[in-house]
């Protein structure tokens, strides 16, 4: 396993957002968190690389507590693409390279561009400018770019048009046959749970409440009216 | 006494127009009125006592108070952050003590309170309302674009690093008024030390020339007290685990 959650709570302020979450992810292939709007899945996915601290609870990464690894260390490994596109101010070549950049690296922005089905044309245009299914395809060049070993989607199609959601969902199919990466993908849509498949955890008010395949995740989720 | 009462009938007026035209303003008019009225006759009595005083200590001691004032207003206006209070005054004073101390060190002006005091408060006073915009800028674009920031500290930037972009647009939007104020001084308005100069019965050469010393002096105390403040501010905006301090939204600005 990649990730280990042991009993993991988190709170907002008075409310508790996550209650004692318990998990553990494959190696690879995709993990997929689903659950009902609200239900603490975003919450818990800023859990995996620190972007936010558990209350209760010990998250293990290959065995170590996160807590006895560097935060800067761990998010290199393990990258995020957020729900609506975050480009960081300059061209699209630059936001691919941002990452390796900050250790002194180069990247193949052409392969990059080309392996999430965007044209080598794109390299040069301004990050802000791209429509937000082009953006959000940029987003997942740059977190690849630092070669991750896990990826974190944050139901990273709910701005999209549907040619560009299944362009998204083919890009996963594509990055879990051909790479050794666990994409962990959050996702409330019970047909893109299906068709995106593997193996995960249905959350409903900040708990776990069922581990299975997608299909049955699917219909669990169906039947708590997510 | 009776020419502030009869200037006070023009705040009186203002009052009297936000009532009829139902703007909103009749309490802070007539707070802002008696605040002023009771600080600047305090500040008055206050230097008129200092002015008495033998040394250079007491007019510092006054300046460090004012600085103390300043910070704690910046602190009160951008709420929600620990240590505004803290770096507000670090950058007052590191500001105040390089562009105080130059001038000094050169005669440019001297230590006696008539001038030591006037030129400090004008700094101070400039420089807060300039490290205010700053804070006010850097805190709320850190919070609109929260996930452009752990975007790039996801991509294994530093901290400084993910917000250098909204650090310089702060930086930008906290000087242009100043490098403004160089621009336009003498064409669109006439600056206050020009006017108390001339008022005072100097010749309008010499009024023009302290306006420049004081100018120029305006604009790199809150050059220099900005980039400090920008040195500082990633350490109060992020915690040791690298990780924003507020996600919730909130207002920053209290008016």
């Amino acid at each position: 396993m990649v990730f280990a959650f042991k009993d993991v709570s988190k709170n907002r302020g008075e409310k508790t957002v996550l209650r004692g979450v318990s998990f553990e992810t494959p190696e690879s292939g995709v993990f997929m968190i689903v659950g009902p709007s609200g239900s603490g899945k975003s919450t818990l996915l800023r859990l995996f690389n620190r972007l936010d601290e558990p209350d209760r609870g010990t998250i293990l990464y290959r065995g170590r507590d996160i807590r006895s690894i560097n935060p800067r260390r761990l998010r290199r490994e393990v990258g995020i693409v957020f729900q609506t596109p975050a480009p960081l101010p300059g061209t699209v070549e630059e936001n691919i390279g941002f990452g390796p950049k900050q250790l002194g690296n180069d990247v193949d922005v052409a392969g990059l561009l080309r392996q999430v089905g965007l044209s080598v044309d794109f390299a040069g245009v301004m990050a802000d400018e791209l429509s937000v299914g082009e953006a959000q395809r940029m987003m997942i060049a740059r977190a690849l770019a630092l070669r991750p070993s896990v990826l974190l989607l944050d139901e990273p199609t709910s701005a999209l048009d549907p040619a560009s959601v299944r362009a998204i969902e083919t890009l996963v199919h594509n990055l879990v046959r051909k790479d050794e990466i666990l994409i962990v993908f959050v996702s409330h849509l019970t047909e893109q749970v299906r068709r995106i498949g593997g193996e995960g955890i249905l959350i409903d008010s900040g708990r776990v409440i069922y581990r299975d395949g997608a299909d049955k995740l699917a219909d669990m989720l169906e039947r708590i009216g997510g | 006494m009776l020419d502030i009462a009869l200037s006070s009938v023009l705040i009186a007026v203002a009052i009297i127009l936000s009532t009829v035209l139902q703007m909103g303003l009749r309490k802070s008019l007539l707070i802002g009125m008696v605040r002023s009225f009771v600080q600047l006759i305090a500040v008055g009595y206050i230097i008129h006592f200092i002015f008495q005083l033998e040394g250079i200590v007491y007019q510092i001691l006054l300046l460090v108070a004012m600085s103390v004032v300043a910070s704690f207003t910046a602190h009160r206006q951008v709420g929600g952050i620990r240590g505004v209070f803290i770096i507000t005054w670090v950058s007052i004073i590191a500001g105040s003590i390089l562009t105080l101390g130059f001038l000094i060190a050169f005669g440019v002006i001297d230590t006696t309170p008539r001038y030591f005091i006037p030129f400090g408060g004008m700094i101070i006073g400039n420089t807060m309302n300039s490290i205010i915009i700053a804070l006010e800028r850097l805190i709320s674009q850190t919070r609109d674009r929260r996930h452009i920031v752990e975007s790039a500290l996801s991509l294994g930037a530093s901290p400084r690093r993910a917000i250098h972009h909204l650090l310089k647009s702060a930086v930008r939007a906290s000087l242009i008024p100043r490098i403004n104020m160089l621009k336009i001084a003498g064409i669109i308005q006439l600056p206050g030390a020009f006017m108390g100069m001339l008022i005072a019965g100097a010749s309008p050469i010499e009024a023009a020339k302290l306006q420049i010393i004081v100018m120029y002096m305006i604009v790199g105390c809150v050059s220099i007290s900005i980039m400090v403040l920008s040195f500082l501010m990633p350490r109060f905006l992020f915690n040791k685990n690298e990780q924003l301090v507020f996600t919730e939204e909130k207002n920053i600005l209290k008016l």
